[in-house]
């Protein structure tokens, strides 16, 4: 910050000017009336100060030379700030240890020792513990209103080392535990729930592990990672790319398979959730949630959000007395609202995933909220053919296994009962202690998962 | 270039892919069907069983193809090529795949390659390259083989259809030109085969399959811009034209000029002459204006150039009939404009004049400080002088100067000495534009005997005068008589003929100014001030006895103890703004500056190299004045230190300062007239603000606000209103002022009330109240009418005139507010009326009678490269003219009963009546 106290009649450091003003004024002459409008309001348009240090966005979007000399435009001018600030930083560096004047800022070593020390100065200022509470409103800059957890409200000071530009009516801020004056902002203010559902560890499947579904991975991938990958494309055809796509089948046709092969695959940020997550127990936390996946969404775009098993709040909204039904519903409005309200989300794709696409409410489903309805069906006997390959590639086969037979034959198994089948088979051979699977197992096993399948759910559920 | 990046990407990822997932799962699975890596095809036989049955087939009947082609059975040939094209032609799949057969073929590539060397010369030996050419597009990965145009070039016969096999086929094409091109260049060889198939087909391919931006782009690469101009028919030359024009600033040198003259020529074959215009002044070429000018023989079309003209303020003379047509004259002369403003000001009903205390709002203000302030010091008097000046500019009525009872009530008597002079000039102010009634009315304050007042009458008469010309030219009979005159008189008609005739090229100032400028007798103020206003009347022209008259004076001897004298920094922007806009044409003058020892000499150059590169967006200019401002620290050390040593030294580092101090007010003013770089310079603001001294912290605000003039951005003055804060004086008076410039004309309510809490805060500083009302009148000025950006023309054509007036305003203030605006010199603050127009729409039938029509204004959208016929403007209303246009705003008529004589709906426009309209 700007701790750095330059000597050098105070060229140099103007880092924070207003700060640094502030600083300077007061022990001179009286403090002059102060300017009250700049901090703590601002921060609540998009554009605020820090607009000023955003990018320009380069139109137009299809590929032309245009958009590349406009970007190189950009490229140029960074290159010119490099150099300037690179420059001013050595220049600054050889001054400041060409003269070792004790009043300077000094070499570096030195810096670093009055950083420390002005560093554990503060803390002890702080205090500790501190408590979190909330700003609610700023009275000047050194005053303003906060309450905490517990209830009361107070007028308390704003220690002058808090940076003022994070202060804004509504943050979480660090209060010292006994004149509750504010001693530090805490900045990040979304939900952890929704950090967690930030993908850190991408998924091991991939496209490869797909067994079949061409067609769907092929909507899914222009429905999703075109757009994020190649928006001009869809600038050149001058339509709007999709804003979502809805996954639905049988259970065991590879949706959330598919999904985690996206995830896998792209670089954008994935953020996924069950459905049920979002059913909250305090009223208006699920409808929150939402938003604020969004807004995670929105900020690290582009983004892709997954939304497994949607049927748990998307279902059709009905007349219902219950409390938990109706907040149900609510929660599903805010997804509605989200999905194609009357902010523009931006680079943020969503996929969602069901098994019982007739369940859920029309609206949430149109077009232009979901772009693209993608079915799943069971595997036809070339895509069992490439399932049953892919799952048996690592295992070891004794010489006569020939799945040709299973393939053949006509049952209706889907992705996940071929899975379960091979690695039945797997089982049993290890009960066995055989080091390879042979045919046998193989029938045996598949024995059991079509009885066990048909036991598990009445037939002709699924159409 | 950007093709190239995307394509490449596209592959990468392709491949990618593939050899991701290879390794992952040891199988060949990842030779799927719908994978897209192009090395699939490598592995060959193994992927078959994974293959769909039609997959199969077609796979088959291909290999059976290639059979038949490398096999000796010359009657097979051209049935299989035709199979294996259809084949190709047919397939569709995904955006990101291959084409299957293509994927198919790829194995035997090498094969075919082989088999047309073999084959003789022929029809079938030209279709097989037209599909080698074709398959040569899945080898692309290889940089260096760009096998699709080899096999292009040597099959001629087919070029005519080569559209057939697609767009991506043909943007491949056109990459790897681009890039044989280069290296043919490089190896000086022949392009002449490639230069005929991109005229022969690939343009007019582009052209008709709504990629006009490939087009182009192809000929930039090919340098070969011109030859567009064939090309082109009515449905495509205005998104073409659009393209070219919205590329020119991001381009360097020769090419910027060549693609302004082929979208000039262009407009003009189409018969868009009013476009072809503004190309034309932007290009200041005055052969190219009288050419469009000469080029339509419509009286209604000649009036609408020469308003255009008149904008620009740009006087040409007109030949043959044209010379006798007073009112064409009158459009090209400016002289209806006090008409036409009045009736938009009666339309808004901001008729009545306004008096300071309107502006001020002094209630509003903090109520502390009331009646602390000293409300009727001669100071606050004059800043109210220009307050009320600036608010009611153009409208020929207040309550301060033009009062009933004549001289002796006016507002002039509570001013004192010099305060005298700006205040009678206030009076030219506010009759601005309109001559024949202003002269009058001005005449008062000529026998009145103190010498400021009649000095302030005649610094009136120019302001009143600027923009417009008459015939009669009261102007130059009233004030061209200099002799006998005190030294203020002398001065202000220096100054108004300045104003008068700024950007006229009037021969007749040379006659009367230039002795001012060589006598070496006369002291510095007044030769000064007669280069300057000699600066502004051949601004941008190169004048070389000005030049010269300029350059002789630095090395005159008996000069050189008057070149430490404030003034002489004036005698260095008169030399700067000869070469406002000459680009490379300035390269003479600072050779010769080179040679000369001269503390000022350094200085002019840069400030004449900023002006010549004005509006030009060129990085290179704008990394020079960056390394200005860094290299000279060091010296700003010694400065320091050097406080205490002689005077002599000092003087140079201040030579230095002034230097730095240019080169940040030259940051603002190259990026001009580019949204990108403008965008991009405000950050380098920052870094300039953070590491710069005292002088170049000074140009900061300054700088800051020539960037946006009349264009209040909330980034900009939100940043301004920390400056204005600063504990440097001087940087806060110049952000003060730099916010007045921001918002000039706009009535900002948000930058009225950041005004307002200064002017509480500085209550007590008289000098930054002083500024702090002047900002207030910029804010205000012309009641929220006018404007003071540079740019007209839907902000495309920079007004020389009125850059150079920002430009001197913010010379005088820029090391040291106090040594004129805030001094006694504040009549410098009038040199902005050059910049001063009105951003109004009004329009007139062919009779130039005042029509009334409804209109929508919105924010303008910028469509370039868009596809279909996009919106140009957002969110608009419907209002019926005349109305007011804000910055970045656009009109268009709301229905077609009228045609607009131009298309860009600003400033004066002629409408025709449509003769197709039916009333709905």
């Amino acid at each position: 910050m700007g701790q750095s106290q330059s000597g050098l009649g105070g060229p140099g450091s103007g880092g924070d000017k207003g700060k640094k003003g502030d600083k300077k004024d007061k022990p001179k002459y009286e403090p002059p009336p102060q300017p009250t409008t700049r901090i703590g309001r601002k921060k609540k348009k998009a554009a605020g100060p820090n607009a000023a240090a955003k990018l320009p966005t380069i139109y137009p979007t299809a590929r032309c030379k245009l958009r590349y000399l406009r970007m190189q435009r950009v490229h140029d001018h960074l290159l010119l700030e490099e150099e300037f600030v690179e420059n001013q930083e050595r220049i600054r560096k050889t001054k400041a240890s060409a003269s070792q004047a004790p009043t300077s800022a000094a070499g570096d070593s030195d810096a670093m020792d009055r950083n420390a020390d002005e560093r554990s100065r503060v803390d002890d200022m702080r205090g500790s513990p501190m408590g979190v509470g909330n700003l609610e409103e700023l009275i000047d800059d050194d005053h303003a209103i906060v309450s905490s957890a517990t209830g009361p409200e107070y007028y308390v000071s704003i220690m002058s080392f808090v940076d003022k530009d994070l202060l804004e009516p509504g943050a979480s801020i660090l209060l010292h535990h006994k004149s509750v004056s504010v001693v530090g902002v805490l900045t990040d203010d979304a939900d952890p729930l929704v950090s967690v559902m930030k993908l850190d560890k991408a998924p091991t499947e991939s496209y490869a592990d797909i067994g079949g579904l061409e067609t769907q991975i092929q909507e899914v991938r222009e429905a999703v990672e075109l757009p994020l990958l190649h928006p001009e494309l869809y600038e050149e055809m001058g339509i709007k790319p999709p804003k979502g796509v809805i996954l639905y089948g049988a259970p065991g046709t590879g949706k959330t398979l598919l999904a985690k092969a996206v995830a896998n695959q792209t670089s954008a940020t994935f953020l996924r959730i069950v459905g049920s997550e979002l059913i909250q127990k305090y009223l208006g936390d699920g409808p929150r949630l939402v938003r604020q996946l969004f807004q995670v969404a929105a900020e690290h775009a582009p983004s892709i959000v997954f939304i497994d098993e949607i049927d748990a709040i998307g279902t059709k909204r009905y007349e219902s007395t219950s409390g938990g039904e109706r907040e149900i519903q609510r929660t599903m409005l805010e997804l509605l609202n989200q999905l194609d309200g009357f902010d523009d989300r931006g680079d943020v794709k969503v996929i969602m995933a069901t098994n019982k696409i007739d369940t859920l409410d029309p609206a949430l489903i149109r077009p232009g909220r979901i772009d693209r309805k993608i079915l799943f069906e069971n595997p036809d006997q070339i895509t069992k053919r490439k399932i049953f390959t892919l799952h048996t590639s690592k295992m070891s086969l004794a010489p006569d296994v020939d799945l040709e037979e299973f393939i053949g034959q006509k049952d209706d198994l889907s992705g996940a009962d071929i899975r379960a089948i091979c690695s039945e088979a797997g089982l049993m051979a290890l009960r066995e202690r055989r080091m390879r699977v042979n045919m046998a197992d193989f029938r045996s096993a598949r024995e059991s998962v079509l009885k066990t399948k048909s036991e598990g759910e009445p037939e002709g559920l699924y159409l | 270039m950007a093709k190239e990046d995307d394509k490449s990407r596209v592959q990468d990822k392709g491949k990618g892919k593939a050899d991701d997932a290879k390794p992952e799962n040891g199988i060949n699975g990842a030779n799927d069907a719908t994978k897209d890596g192009k090395k699939d095809g490598d592995t060959g036989l193994p992927a078959t069983e994974e293959l769909s049955e039609e997959d199969q087939k077609l796979k088959d009947e291909l290999d059976m193809l290639v059979e038949r082609l490398t096999e000796s059975d010359k009657s097979l040939y051209k049935p299989a090529l035709e199979a294996i094209k259809t084949s190709i032609k047919t397939s569709t799949s995904s955006m990101t795949a291959v084409p299957k057969p293509l994927k198919f073929l790829r194995p035997h590539y090498e094969k075919l390659g082989e088999a047309y060397e073999s084959w003789p010369a022929g029809e079938e030996k030209d279709s097989l390259a037209d599909t080698l050419s074709v398959l040569g597009m899945t080898y692309s990965d290889d940089e260096d083989r760009r096998d699709t145009l080899k096999y292009r070039l040597l099959a001629p016969s087919n070029s005519d259809d080569i559209g057939s096999w697609g767009h991506e086929y043909m943007r491949h094409l056109a990459l790897e030109i681009g890039q044989e091109y280069q290296q043919r260049l490089d190896d000086d060889k022949d392009v002449h085969d490639i230069r005929n198939l991109v005229m022969g087909s690939i343009v007019p391919f582009f052209l008709s399959h709504n990629a006009e931006a490939d087009a182009v782009d192809i000929l930039s690469e090919l340098e070969g811009i011109e030859q567009i101009q064939k090309h082109v028919d009515e449905n495509t030359y205005a998104r073409v034209c659009l393209y070219m024009v919205s590329m020119v600033p991001l381009l360097t040198y020769p090419d910027n000029d060549r693609f302004l003259r082929t979208a000039h020529d262009i407009y003009v074959r189409f018969n868009q002459l009013t476009q072809a215009m503004s190309l034309a002044v932007r290009l200041n070429d005055m052969e190219l204006i009288k050419s469009d000018f000469a080029a339509t023989s419509d009286k209604a079309l000649k009036r609408q150039l020469a308003f255009i003209l008149g904008r620009a303020r740009i006087c040409i003379d007109f030949e043959g009939e044209d010379a006798d047509d007073v009112e064409l004259q009158e459009c090209l002369n400016n002289t209806k404009l006090p008409e036409h403003f009045k009736s938009l000001a009666k339309e808004l009903n901001v008729l009545d004049p306004k008096i300071p205390e309107d502006i001020y709002k002094s209630h509003l203000e903090s109520s502390r400080t009331a009646g602390l302030t000293n409300t009727d010091s001669a100071r606050h008097n004059l800043a109210s002088a220009f307050v009320n000046a600036f608010v009611n500019a153009g409208f020929g009525e207040d309550k301060l100067m033009l009062v009933e009872g004549g001289v002796k009530q006016s507002w002039i008597w509570k001013v004192k000495e010099e305060g005298m002079i700006s205040t009678a000039a206030s009076a030219g102010m506010i009759m601005l534009w309109d001559v024949e009634m202003g002269l009058d009315k001005i005449d008062a304050y000529t026998y009145v005997p103190e010498e400021q007042i009649k000095a302030g009458a005649a610094l009136a008469m120019g302001i009143m005068n600027s923009g417009v010309r008459l015939d009669s030219d009261p102007t130059m009979a009233l004030l061209g008589d200099l002799e006998g005159k005190s030294q203020p008189h002398k001065l202000a008609c220096i100054m108004g003929l300045g104003l008068a005739y700024a950007g006229s090229n009037k021969e007749d100032l040379l006659e009367i100014l230039l002795p001012l400028v060589t006598d070496t007798s006369l002291d510095m103020e007044t030769s000064a001030m007669a280069a300057l206003s000699l600066g502004f009347a051949f601004v941008g022209s190169a004048q070389s006895d000005v030049s010269e008259a300029i350059i002789q004076t630095f090395l005159d001897e008996d000069r050189s103890t008057q070149l430490k004298d404030k003034w002489t920094r004036f005698m260095t922007l008169a030399l700067a703004l000869l070469y406002f806009g000459q680009q490379e044409e300035v390269d003479v003058v600072l050779e010769t500056l080179k040679a000369i020892e001269h503390p000022m000499s350094k200085p002019a150059s840069v400030l004449a190299e900023i002006c010549a590169w004005t509006g030009t967006g060129a990085v290179l200019k704008l990394q020079q004045l960056l390394h200005i401002c860094n290299d000279h620290i060091e010296d700003k050390d010694e400065e320091e230190e050097g406080d205490k040593k002689e005077d002599g030294e000092k003087r140079d580092v201040s030579g230095d300062q002034l230097v730095q101090a240019y080169a940040v007010i030259g940051l603002s003013l190259v990026a001009l007239g580019e949204d990108v770089g403008q965008e991009m310079v405000l950050r380098q603001f920052g870094h300039l603000m953070h590491y710069g001294e005292a002088n170049i912290r000074k140009a900061v605000p300054l700088a800051m606000g020539l960037i946006s003039p009349s264009n209040p951005q909330m980034k900009v003055y939100d940043t301004l209103s920390r400056y204005s804060h600063d504990n440097d004086i001087d940087v806060a008076i110049n952000a003060i002022f730099a916010m007045g410039i921001l918002g000039a004309g706009t009535n900002n309510a948000r930058l009225a009330q950041l005004l307002r809490q200064l002017a509480s805060y500085y209550h007590r500083d008289a000098n930054a109240l002083f500024m702090v009302r002047i900002a207030q009148g910029l804010l205000h000025m012309g009641k929220g009418t006018l404007s003071i950006s540079p740019f007209h023309s839907d902000r495309s054509v920079l007004s020389r005139v009125g850059a150079a007036g920002l430009l001197t305003v913010a010379v005088s203030l820029i090391d040291n507010p106090k040594a004129f605006i805030l001094g006694d010199n504040h009549y410098m603050l009038y040199w902005l009326v050059t910049a001063m127009n009105p951003r109004f729409l009004v329009t007139l039938d062919e009779d130039l009678k005042p029509l009334q029509v409804n209109v929508r204004v919105g924010q303008a959208v910028d469509v370039v490269g868009q596809a279909g016929r996009p919106k140009t403007i957002t969110g608009w209303q419907t209002q019926s003219t005349p109305v007011l246009l804000g910055h970045g705003e656009r009109a268009e008529l709301e229905d077609e009963e009228w045609i607009c004589l131009t298309n860009v709906m600003e400033g004066i426009c002629i409408l025709k009546k449509n003769p197709d309209w039916q009333s709905p």
